[in-house]
């Protein structure tokens, strides 16, 4: 049941946060599994777009990516009665997207592609910053799919997603050290690059 | 600067990789209709608690961190759409097949400007450095000259008068507008020629 | 050597304009480093995409640096040279696997404003004939102001008939030298290209390289 009258951060005991996206999870999922389905169009529409942006830089390409996305929000409609309501939401989605991503990167490993946007499809995009374009994007997608995966994954997670690696280590199953040694040597190879790039 | 140059390069991937990518509605509402053809998850029966038991200790400030960080909507769809080419342009196995053999032949570069008390030549063979190709004005008449070694293709270059102002080759092809307000010259180097 | 100060003076100053003239080798050795970081690093990685890509690269480096050396704003620079890298992309895409220099060459008769289409004589390959020449002088007369249709209709059909270098310069040179007398560009190289002598086309028969 959504709490409307709490403020958006609370401190709960056991150290946990509220927020109130994170019951308005809770109370989604909750309507889903009485019969309401609609109501996980809600829970689609809050993550749709922020697992896209993970699953686009982890696989390098719309249509793998769109895949991904797609059966993660299928696997995680047929799973939501083992969702326990201890996880946070989020963390469960995206250990769901996080595996759909290396299986689906390990079925198409000779075919990854680095999408291209065509000029004319250039929306008005809003200037964002002096000497800063939307069209670096595809530039850094390229460097990033360089990486090797797991170096990628850990770096996205760490640096896109903003995790810290306790919660990367409940995600993705590694030890801490590990994907701490994982994130390091990411960093290490992507400024390998730029001194190759800088010294042509 | 040079220093945190490094770590610059990292953050600047970082921020460019966190923008945004463009999604459609369309594949939502695929999702959506999928799920509608599936049968109905289990109906589950337990009480819901507002408190959630964590898995693993964490302090309250790493705990705020983290719901702020991964708990957020309002992540704007970009305003750019995206394609995907069939194939990838230009694929390195035939660059390498096209390297052009290295002997330089030796050009000879001549303007004209007997008012000028320096005459630089720049272009793609010298960073257009004016500094690195100076001209030798010739005795008797307004004529400089340099002569250098270039390897065989396609040149673009001008002249540098008197350190300021740029001068095509009125003796040679334009190049098209460089996009900086200057149309340079074309040199075409055969081999031996 | 304590001297006085006024006899001193002219070598003192002599000396220090000679440090004046001598550039500061240090900060100098790179002109990117003048590139604001952001720039420099769109730029950087627009140059190791091409190379990635199979384009010429070069190009796009030197682009860069006649950009520094005019002392332009960045964003312009970075805006000319991504331009430069669609530019080179889609000359390789309509020209197929010829060389970088060609595909520099390609990509300034686009830039002077041909239209890919028109680039299409040009795929079949011959042996030892280079359109450098031919793409040099099309780019050359649209720069001029001949229209692009016609420009581009007489260089293909020069190049189709077996032209030559030669002719190639011939044309052009003869129409510039109208054009700089105050003839209308189209007309010019209407009246010129009447005039030119096509050798009978020799390797026409010759299979395409490559």
């Amino acid at each position: 049941m959504p709490v409307s009258a709490i403020a958006d951060v609370t401190l709960a005991a056991g150290g946990w946060v509220i927020t109130k996206d994170m019951s308005d999870d809770a109370a989604d999922v909750q309507r889903v599994l009485a019969g309401d389905v609609d109501a996980y169009a809600a829970l689609v529409d809050r993550y749709y777009d922020r697992c896209a942006r993970f699953a686009v830089r982890m696989l390098g390409n719309r249509d793998d990516a769109e895949d991904a996305l797609q059966a993660t929000f299928l696997r995680a409609y047929r799973a939501l009665d083992r969702y326990q309501e201890r996880d946070r939401f989020s963390a469960w989605l995206y250990r769901i997207l996080v595996n759909q991503c290396r299986s689906i990167a390990a079925r198409r490993a000779h075919r990854e592609r680095v999408f291209v946007r065509e000029e004319a499809l250039l929306l008005n995009a809003p200037d964002r910053s002096v000497g800063w374009s939307g069209e670096d994007e595809e530039f850094v997608q390229r460097v990033l799919s360089e990486l090797d995966p797991l170096l990628r994954e850990a770096f996205l997670l760490k640096y896109i997603e903003e995790m810290s690696y306790e919660e990367m280590s409940a995600l993705t199953g590694v030890g801490v050290s590990a994907l701490k040694m994982r994130v390091k040597r990411a960093c290490d190879r992507l400024r390998e690059r730029w001194e190759r790039i800088k010294h042509d | 600067m040079i220093d945190s140059e490094q770590h610059t390069y990292i953050d600047m991937i970082a921020r460019e990789a966190r923008r945004p990518v463009a999604t459609d509605r369309a594949a939502r509402e695929r999702i959506m209709t999928l799920v509608r053809s599936e049968p109905a998850p289990h109906r589950r029966s337990s009480v819901w608690a507002a408190i959630f038991q964590p898995r693993f200790s964490l302090s309250p400030a790493v705990s705020t961190l983290l719901a702020a960080g991964l708990v957020g909507i309002g992540v704007i769809a970009g305003a750019f759409a995206m394609n995907r080419d069939g194939h990838q342009v230009g694929q390195p196995r035939f660059a390498a097949a096209q390297r052009l053999p290295v002997s330089d032949t030796v050009v000879k570069f001549v303007f004209v400007a007997p008012q000028a008390e320096h005459v630089s030549l720049v272009g793609d063979f010298n960073g257009w450095d004016a500094s690195k190709t100076p001209m030798v004005r010739s005795e008797h008449s307004g004529l400089w000259t340099v002569t250098l070694p270039l390897p065989e293709g396609r040149h673009l270059y001008a002249f540098v008068v008197d350190g300021n102002s740029w001068s095509a080759d009125p003796n040679a092809p334009f190049a098209p507008d460089d996009g900086f307000g200057h149309a340079n010259s074309v040199r075409i180097v055969n081999r031996g020629s | 050597m304590k001297r006085s100060s006024l006899r001193s003076l002219p070598l003192r100053a002599g000396a220090l304009l000679c440090l004046a003239a001598v550039p500061a080798v240090a900060q100098e050795t790179d002109p990117f480093n003048k590139l604001d970081p952001n720039n420099r690093f769109s730029i950087e990685l627009m140059i190791d995409s091409a190379r990635n890509a199979g384009l010429p690269s070069d190009a796009l480096r030197s682009l860069a640096l006649e950009g520094i050396a005019l002392k332009i704003d960045g964003k312009r620079i970075v805006d000319r040279v991504r331009r430069e890298f669609t530019l080179l992309r889609t000359a390789r895409t309509t020209l197929g696997p010829v060389s970088d220099e060609e595909v520099k060459a390609a990509a300034a008769v686009l830039n002077s404003g041909a239209k890919p289409a028109q680039l299409a004589a040009f795929k079949t390959r011959e042996q030892g004939r280079s359109d450098l020449q031919a793409f040099t002088i099309w780019a050359d007369l649209i720069t001029r102001g001949v229209p692009s249709e016609e420009a581009s209709s007489a260089i293909s059909k020069l190049w189709e008939d077996g032209a030559d270098d030669a002719i190639f310069y011939g044309l052009w040179k003869s129409v510039q030298t109208d054009i700089s007398q105050g003839l209308n560009p189209g007309a010019a190289l209407q009246n010129r290209i009447r005039e030119t002598p096509v050798r009978t086309p020799q390797s026409k028969g010759a299979p395409p390289e490559g």
